[in-house]
């Protein structure tokens, strides 16, 4: 019973939260908006909800210096309750200082843009759609970016096979059974015994 | 003063903005990087990248390897500087699983990715300087980049792939008379830079057709996300080796070199400059170098506990990161890379505006990109 509830439950990151003097501000700002996110490397990380996140973001860009972004990650959790996640990696040229914001949600939510904050989160955030099907909201030019524009799915999530949607039929392919059989069993039987004899 | 055109001269010599195609199959776009620009006279206003010809999906693959057996893949990134990607890999596994690697190791590491820095710069000097036209710089520099590739291929057992380190350590200790010869090389190669600069630093044409040319402003460095003597050029101290200090960086004495106009030459001149660090960090590493175990003690399968962790490398195309989430299995949940490469590229549009078509081929030259770190 116990291990089938954390099977649904999926799994939690381990490690202690990191407050340091940026997560501090950002929490007397917002107060419980803001919730620090335990971390195995010792890196600080906090979590906020989609509405929040360009308040947060804009919060400390502006008043903690953190001008510079690193990275957009995103991830595909299809065993929580919330399916994909985005992480902002963000960095403080003069304090020399990192932090790490995470965002949880689901296929269908809009996020955000962050391009007006940072203009270097455009690609980012195309990236991110094209590979993740992340949606942004008021993205000055949405579209994919390292696929043709007429790709179908997005590979990086987790039902997608690693060979692409063609892989099955690639794999029959190699052993010599045709991927594309008659629409009546019997000619197709035959397809096959004479695949099988050669 | 009316300095309109009369209406029938209007009509025969309408200007209007054209579209030009450059790539993916043109030899200065150093690699298979498509740019669609729009031209109004000679002057460029506006750039639109296509890229992705080499996506290869290396972040999937990854996803279905265990941490070992992934490791070679990254590699394949910036193929130009195979050592540092790895390096950024197997630290981001070491830092997620709670490492510490002897410092044996450390130097050892800190040696072969400055060895592989020269080697990529000495690749983006001859190949920029023989897009703008000074052909001969490119046989002098692949002649020295042959002497640090040959050096790690004693090292590391492969010329440019070389799959660098295991996660926790190196394989090898340096080969009998190796550190002679990487001493000998050294002391002839500050000689060669010297004769690069010759070469071009003071050259009237080289200084016409790249200073002034591709000016991006410090602020615009930053917000757009630049790395790498690319955004140092710009007069903003930000190199990973000094800002977020790993491996064993914090025990050499070296200088970032910064420039201060932000154009095609400063750039230009920080690399120059960060080849003479490099050897001068590899000066003091050989020296310094300490005795001790070679690898740490790693289970042979690697779990790392559940969580996340991002490290980041000085590459030497710019800030290289990754991203992993572990979910506490062999495979690596997620690998995500933070590829300098394709940042950089986005700052082109802002760096080609108003600029004249001829100088777009220096401009790409500068910034120094790899299409294979650009499209993973």
């Amino acid at each position: 019973m116990a291990d089938e509830q954390n099977a649904k439950k999926g799994w939690e990151a381990t490690g202690e939260p990191i407050i340091t003097d940026a997560v501090q501000k950002a929490i007397e700002k917002f107060g419980s908006k803001v919730i620090p996110y335990p971390n195995p490397a010792k890196e600080a990380t906090i979590k906020v909800e989609k509405e929040d996140l360009y308040e947060v973001l804009n919060f400390l860009k502006k008043e903690t210096g953190f001008d510079y972004l690193s990275d957009i990650a995103s991830a595909h959790f299809p065993q929580n309750e919330k399916h994909l996640s985005l992480a902002y990696h963000l960095f403080s040229i003069e304090k020399k200082d990192s932090l790490r914001v995470k965002v949880e949600f689901n296929e269908e939510d809009l996020i955000p843009t962050v391009s007006s904050i940072w203009p270097a989160a455009n690609w980012m955030e195309r990236e991110a759609y094209d590979l993740m099907g992340v949606k942004f909201e008021n993205h000055p030019n949405l579209k994919r970016i390292l696929l043709p524009d007429d790709w179908e799915g997005h590979p990086l999530r987790k039902e997608y096979p690693l060979g692409g949607p063609q892989e099955e039929e690639i794999r029959s392919n190699r052993y010599g059974v045709p991927s594309l059989l008659p629409d009546d069993l019997e000619s197709a039987k035959k397809i096959i015994e004479e695949g099988k004899n050669e | 003063m009316n300095n309109e055109r009369p209406s029938y001269l209007r009509e025969i010599f309408e200007t209007k903005e054209i579209e030009l195609n450059m790539g993916p199959q043109h030899p200065a776009t150093h690699g298979v990087y498509r740019a669609i620009l729009t031209l109004d006279g000679e002057r460029i206003v506006g750039l639109n990248s296509v890229i992705g010809y080499l996506h290869r999906g290396i972040e999937k693959w990854a996803e279905y390897r265990t941490y070992k057996q992934a490791t070679p893949i990254f590699d394949r990134l910036d193929y130009l500087s195979a050592v540092i990607n790895c390096h950024g890999y197997v630290g981001a596994v070491e830092k997620l699983l709670g490492v510490e690697i002897p410092k044996k190791a450390e130097y050892i590491r800190v040696i072969c990715d400055e060895l592989q820095r020269l080697a990529s710069h000495l690749i983006w000097l001859g190949t920029h300087a023989l897009d703008i036209g000074a052909m001969s710089v490119l046989f002098y520099a692949i002649r020295e980049r042959e002497a640090v590739v040959d050096l790690l291929e004693a090292q590391l057992g492969q010329r440019l792939l070389n799959n660098a380190y295991p996660i926790g350590g190196v394989r090898f200790d340096f080969p009998k008379g190796w550190v002679e010869v990487c001493r000998k090389f050294l002391k002839v190669f500050k000689g060669k830079i010297d004769d690069y600069e010759e070469l071009l630093t003071g050259n009237r044409i080289w200084r016409q057709r790249t200073i002034g040319v591709g000016y991006i402003s410090r602020e615009d460095a930053i917000a757009w996300g630049l790395s790498g003597p690319t955004l140092r050029a710009s007069n903003v101290f930000f190199d990973v080796r000094k800002s977020i200090p790993y491996s064993a960086y914090p025990d050499f004495d070296f200088e970032i070199p910064l420039g201060q106009n932000g154009d095609v030459y400063d750039r230009y001149l920080c690399r120059i400059k960060e080849m003479r660090q490099s050897v001068r960090i590899i000066e003091q590493a050989l020296d310094g170098m300490p005795e001790g175990e070679l690898k740490a003690k790693v289970s042979p399968i690697i779990r790392p506990p559940v969580g996340e962790a991002y490290f980041t490398v000085e590459g030497s195309k710019g800030q290289l990161g990754f991203y992993i989430i572990s979910d506490g299995k062999e495979k690596p949940y997620r690998v995500h890379i933070k590829s300098p490469s394709f940042i950089n590229l986005q700052g082109l549009d802002v760096m080609s505006r108003h600029q004249l078509i001829a100088d777009m081929v220096a401009l790409i030259g500068s910034i120094d990109i790899v299409l294979g770190e650009v499209d993973r």
